[in-house]
């Protein structure tokens, strides 16, 4: 009790997580066995962060970085505009899609929010969209970035519960798409009511061509990222240093859009990231010992199939309690905590570890733009000068929307497995 | 107020300047390791298993490194709501409340970072018969540094102030 009133505590007056996960960790150490449990703080924490499969999520925003600074940006969403841009809603639409191009870069939705709201949401206002509106669209689509591989959250789950990282992202695909499509349709249905600007003229062939080559050099990592991993030629981590070679090679050969100095910067801010990552990640996994020890997920897990025994029910109870936790807490951290607890109960009620992983996951990336506590909407506000509040409104259409795709996810088991069993993983 | 000011935000940093390089390097070093291992085990089909471990120490390294810089910048981020409805002067205070409890999280792990590094001299990596002292002691490494950034990061957002009020200015 001492321990969950110290991390809710600690956690409520503002400290920061990845203190509050060692702190109350710690905590559980020293009532569980004194001074010489303490010990094992240091240890795992170090444990905490020692598996080859982590060095993906470096490796993926070192390359997202890479191809970002070398304006592969610009030529997606230039490519995107040229497939839907004529729609009503054009420029909505191609920010979505360009999210999904976008997704297979980076493994982050922060990323994706931040690379689009630079560029896209100052060129929807121009043309008449409302700025909320703007981020809104933009805030919906950054959560594709995660759900499509490669993610990073995934390689965290995989990692963590010993589940094929190769299987989550090839499950990781159609879900993706599905949030892409709801939100379009979204959007569609939104042009006809508040007549969203429209573009101009149904562009031609030609044009479509020519954006298509010029980003055809961006398009191709996903290809080879996911490739690598999904055939098994390469493990996680390896095909992710192979994208940062080939985001490399583009950026410094292909665009010369690169200095030695960017590649120091960049450098500097994916350790940077990182750090901040892997201190929750070490952190929780002290805490992680005390909940292992107490047994907390077997009592979860009890509690949950005392209240019922249908599995449907309990998978229903799982996604409100991701999405609620998800509102107040950070998105690596809730992970960490959450999917051990959870995991063994999606087993026992026969759910499968990918569909589950899936699941759990796309929740919550969900909750990434939910007040009070979503990263991708504190990223929209500070680059673009919008209050939280006023995105927040334009934004609950979407959250519904894909709260939807996120409950065919979880009930749909088939839809999600779809592929990876396609694939033979 | 305003020489602790100067001098805390002036070595806090420096000090990150450094270790932010040091960290790019290290981040680069892994790259290049990864980058050897796929080409010895898929171009010259060698069977080098040291890449892995290199890279994992290196990795731990450089994030554990990191963390000081996110100190220093203030990226770790907590839950704002409370803390932004504070008025200005208690929220001075309250935070330099935090700073501490903070500060305390990573003494406590310096401590026992250090048992953990001395238990490592008798234990040995899989590779080049090192101690796991090298790769142990990034926990105490990164834990003074992080200690030493809240410190100075604490002070120099308490000093920060103009009028007798104590309003940040």
């Amino acid at each position: 009790m001492l321990v969950l009133g110290c991390f809710f505590g600690l956690m409520l007056v503002g400290l920061p997580i990845g203190y509050v996960l060692g702190l109350s960790g710690m905590l559980g150490m020293y009532q569980a066995g004194g001074m010489e449990f303490m010990n094992m703080a240091a240890q795992r924490f170090f444990a905490g962060l020692d598996l080859f499969t982590f060095m993906a999520m470096p490796f993926f925003i070192l390359a997202g970085e890479i191809m970002n600074r070398s304006g592969i940006t610009e030529r997606i969403v230039a490519f995107a505009d040229a497939l839907v841009g004529y729609l009503r809603g054009g420029m909505a639409h191609s920010n979505m899609l360009a999210s999904v191009l976008f997704a297979g870069m980076t493994g982050a939705a922060v990323s994706d929010a931040a690379a689009l709201g630079n560029t896209l949401v100052p060129a929807m206002v121009k043309q008449g969209y409302s700025r909320p509106f703007a981020c809104a669209v933009t805030a919906a689509g950054s959560i594709i970035g995660p759900t499509i591989p490669p993610s990073n959250l995934m390689v965290i789950y995989g990692s963590l519960m010993g589940v094929s990282i190769a299987g989550l992202f090839a499950a990781g695909i159609l879900p993706g798409l599905l949030i892409c499509l709801f939100c379009m349709a979204l959007i569609a249905a939104f042009g006809r009511r508040w007549k969203l600007p429209k573009s101009g003229q149904r562009p031609s062939l030609l044009r479509i061509i020519k954006a298509f080559r010029s980003s055809i050099i961006a398009l191709t990592m996903p290809v080879i990222i996911l490739g690598s991993i999904i055939f098994g030629l390469t493990t996680p981590t390896e095909a992710a240093a192979i994208a940062v070679f080939y985001a490399l090679f583009v950026g410094v050969v292909v665009y010369r859009a690169i200095s030695f100095a960017d590649i120091v910067e960049m450098l500097m801010r994916t350790a940077r990231i990182t750090g901040v990552v892997f201190l929750i990640i070490a952190a929780a996994s002290i805490l992680g010992w005390w909940l292992t020890f107490m047994q907390i997920p077997q009592k979860i897990t009890a509690f949950f199939l005392s209240t019922s025994s249908n599995p449907q029910v309990i998978i229903a109870m799982i996604l409100a309690l991701l999405l609620f936790i998800g509102m107040f807490m950070d998105i690596n951290a809730a992970l960490i905590i959450l999917a051990p607890v959870l995991a063994p109960l999606t087993l026992k009620i026969g759910m499968d570890p990918v569909h589950a992983g899936v699941m759990i996951v796309l929740a919550l990336n969900i909750s990434l733009m939910t007040p009070p506590v979503g990263a991708c909407l504190f990223v929209l506000a500070s680059i673009t000068g919008e209050k939280i509040e006023r995105i927040t409104m334009s934004l609950w259409p979407f959250i519904l929307v894909e709260t939807t795709v996120l409950i065919i996810i979880a009930f749909w088991s088939k839809l999600t497995l779809f592929v990876p069993r396609l694939l033979g993983l | 107020m305003s020489q602790l000011f100067h001098y805390s935000s002036q070595v806090g940093s420096r000090l990150n300047w450094l270790i932010e390089r040091l960290c790019a390097l290290l981040v680069a070093l892994m790259v290049i390791d990864v980058w050897l291992g796929v080409l010895s085990r898929y171009v010259f089909n060698l069977q080098i298993t040291w890449t892995e471990e290199i890279a994992r120490y290196l990795m731990i390294w450089a994030a554990l490194l990191a963390v000081s810089c996110g100190v220093h910048y203030r990226e770790h981020i907590g839950l704002m709501i409370i803390l932004e409805k504070m008025p200005r002067t208690i929220h001075r205070w309250f935070r330099l409340f935090l700073d501490i409890v903070g500060l305390g999280f990573f003494l406590i792990l310096l401590y026992y970072g250090i048992n953990l590094s001395r238990d490592g001299a008798s234990q040995y990596a899989t590779i080049f018969n090192m101690t796991m002292v090298v790769p142990y002691a990034a926990v105490p490494c990164s834990a003074a540094l992080a200690s030493l950034q809240m410190l100075l990061v604490a002070l120099k957002d308490f000093a920060r102030v103009t009028g007798k009020d104590g309003a940040p200015c």
